[in-house]
């Protein structure tokens, strides 16, 4: 599974960054997460607020920085 | 790597240039004493003046807004199906809701440009957004004057209006596809969320009004007690994701906000009053042109424009020059200018600066000359 962590590099992505490596490590995913700092990548996938997660791809969080629980709780539903 | 290497040498370069300073500024002389004590005084009354009843009351709304407000009504109507007299306006308006920190304001902008109402509503959010902001305003009211702020916000949406127009009837792109929004699902009804983001507003205005002290206090000590009430009775995850939103925004501002209160400081001192008369004195078309291209270039972190203008204008800076700073420094710097020309391409971009730097100007002239 891919993690794609988009943002700009101000502190609420790199936090939402760290939230979802934990996610993955405390449940125990074979998964990368990536961070993607590009905006143009940002604009084709049409995300228009940060910090924003897509899983495989498919974005599931957009403009908040999630709490551990939710960040399980995204992970677990794929 | 390559960012290991970068942000090395950025460390080595802010030691190198404090290293350079410390050794050769002569701070045995007079006036280098009296530059420093003169930060250190402009800080103190920013501490004592704009802290506590301006700038903490805007960031709990700031976190507010992010957390509790939702997006997704505002930005249908940014979305490709739009209609102009719809869109322009309330892309020239909204960055008060949609982007309370900078750093938001350029995903947004990327957005409405290729997935939704596309580039004229993108323009004219980039260039109002970073000057429509609670904290902005607030700041520009209490250290600066009334006048100043409601022109400063008047202006600028207006501006945006126009500016984005006259790009979209140069350039005509559209954008399509609309928006990828996700939001978690509503903790609180907006009744709720409204009714605490007004109790918060009610604190920040009243405490900014010249009334009767009495009554000053016992509506801000109701509306924050109201705030304290409504707080604890919202769910723990919502409720930490508030105060955790503030606390990022105070992080994120307020140190570099200290370091320009500072910097203002010193070189109301340091400036000749001579210097900054010829360049930026009056109301002249020359000196308003001049602080439009000079607030264009000149990077200003959020907010610390405020100490910036108002140093400058007790050293006799002209309130049209003040208001073109205003204008083109929240929208511009070259950091800024750089990234809009990677994302619009070279003619869209230096078009958009060209009318940047035209309207901060001419509100300026018009303001500075209108209001003598």
């Amino acid at each position: 599974m891919k993690v794609e962590v988009f943002g700009s590099g101000c502190p609420r992505c790199k936090q939402t960054e760290k939230v979802m490596k934990m996610a993955v490590e405390e449940l125990g995913l074979n998964a990368v997460v990536e961070k993607v700092t590009d905006m143009m990548a940002m604009m084709e996938k049409g995300i228009i607020s940060t910090p924003a997660v897509a899983l495989d791809g498919e974005i599931v969080l957009s403009g908040k920085i999630p709490s551990l629980e939710e960040a399980k709780k995204l992970l677990k539903r794929l | 790597m390559e960012g290991n290497l970068k942000r090395e040498l950025t460390k080595f370069g802010l030691l190198a240039a404090g290293f350079l300073a410390f050794y050769f500024l002569p701070f045995s002389e007079k006036y280098v004493q009296e530059a420093i004590i003169s930060g250190f005084t402009m800080l103190g009354s920013y501490a004592r003046e704009h802290v506590l009843f301006c700038l903490v009351p805007a960031f709990f709304i700031a976190g507010t807004i992010t957390v509790f407000i939702r997006k997704d009504a505002i930005l249908k109507l940014l979305g490709p199906g739009a209609r102009k007299i719809i869109s322009y306006p309330v892309a020239a308006v909204s960055g008060g809701i949609l982007a309370v920190c900078s750093c938001t304001i350029l995903p947004l902008f990327g957005g409405i440009y290729k997935r939704g109402a596309g580039l004229g509503p993108a323009v004219a959010f980039l260039f109002s957004g970073p000057a429509i902001n609670v904290a902005a305003i607030f700041l520009t009211g209490n250290a600066i004057g009334w006048e100043m702020a409601v022109i400063r916000m008047v202006a600028a949406a207006i501006s945006a209006v126009f500016i984005g127009l006259i790009m979209q009837s140069i350039f005509k792109e559209k954008g399509s596809g609309g928006f990828a929004i996700q939001e978690s699902g509503e903790q609180v009804s907006w009744q709720e969320a409204v009714g605490f983001l007004a109790l918060q507003m009610a604190f920040l205005i009243v405490g900014g009004l010249k009334i009767d002290p009495i009554v000053k206090a016992s509506i801000m000590t109701v509306s924050a007690v109201a705030v304290f009430i409504m707080a604890i009775r919202f769910k723990r995850e919502m409720r930490n994701s508030w105060i955790g939103e503030t606390w990022d925004f105070a992080k994120k501002i307020l140190p570099y906000l200290f370091f320009g209160v500072f910097a203002a400081g010193v070189i109301s001192i340091a400036l000749p009053q001579s210097f900054v008369e010829s360049l930026l004195g009056g109301n002249r078309f020359g000196s308003t042109l001049f602080a439009s291209v000079f607030g264009a270039v000149m990077y200003f972190a959020t907010l610390t424009e405020v100490p910036i203008v108002q140093s400058l204008m007790s050293l006799g800076m002209g309130k049209g020059p003040a208001l073109a700073l205003f204008m083109a420094g929240n929208s511009l710097s070259l950091p800024s200018m750089i990234v809009i020309t990677k994302l619009l391409g070279k003619k869209k971009a230096f078009t958009y600066f060209g009318l940047v730097v035209a309207f901060a100007t001419i509100w300026g002239y018009i303001y500075g000359n209108l209001l003598q």
